[in-house]
């Protein structure tokens, strides 16, 4: 089976061309949009009917954009700026409890699984 | 994207919640001003406080919250918790 790199990371060609964008970690489905129809792919596009010129290009522009650890980095540092001005919403975090509001008695799993200072993704 | 995020918090014409506050400003760096002790914890933290000390009220007793540049935008009562947190007995539990 043929593999196509985008932006050094390895898909394979039956792979859908949004599924394969949106892979990324801080690229969804607006940003995924946005770059498709810059470069006249189709929604159902495989990774594989592109061309190798539109597979370079696809990755100059991704590399342009903060994706990845360089956006999980910039999520860590909002969370660890709310903890160190001592606000409410840090200081939840740090408990692992729900930041905004929300009810505590029951339903709290995905605040408990997300909610630390050094995020889980 | 971020930029439309922050905006979305409060209506853009309204500005940021002001409410008149007893600030006694110092005249120079090394004056000794008292703490500004106040109840309006939704006021907004505005640029010009930072250094100020705040005494905010959280229900009870009035915390202590020094200013610093991070703070301004976020409300002071974000600083003062009116919860205290449950501690169980460890005692009991052996």
């Amino acid at each position: 089976m043929q593999q196509v790199f985008i932006l050094g990371v390895n898909f394979s060609e039956q792979k859908l061309v949004s599924k394969a964008l949106q892979s990324f970690y801080a690229l969804g489905p607006r940003a995924c949009e946005r770059i498709m129809a810059k470069y006249t792919i189709y929604r159902l596009a495989k990774v594989g009917s592109l061309a190798p010129k539109t597979v370079t290009s696809l990755t100059a522009e991704l590399s342009q954009m903060t994706l990845d650890s360089d956006a999980k980095k910039i999520m860590q540092d909002n969370i660890r700026r709310l903890k160190d001005i001592g606000s409410l919403r840090g200081r939840r975090h740090a408990m692992g409890m729900p930041v905004r509001g929300q009810r505590t008695r029951t339903q709290t799993a995905t605040a408990k699984k997300l909610n630390r200072l050094d995020r889980r993704f | 994207m971020q930029a439309t995020r922050a905006l979305l918090k409060r209506s853009v014409w309204k500005g940021p919640h002001l409410v008149p506050l007893p600030i006694v400003w110092p005249k120079s760096a090394d004056d000794k001003v008292p703490p500004v002790r106040t109840q309006a914890r939704s006021a907004t933290i505005l640029p010009n406080f930072v250094g100020l000390r705040f005494e905010v009220h959280n229900g009870k007793e009035y915390n202590r919250v020094l200013i610093t540049e991070d703070m301004v935008g976020h409300k002071l009562g974000e600083f003062a918790p009116t919860r205290r947190g449950i501690v169980w007995d460890k005692r009991k539990r052996g």
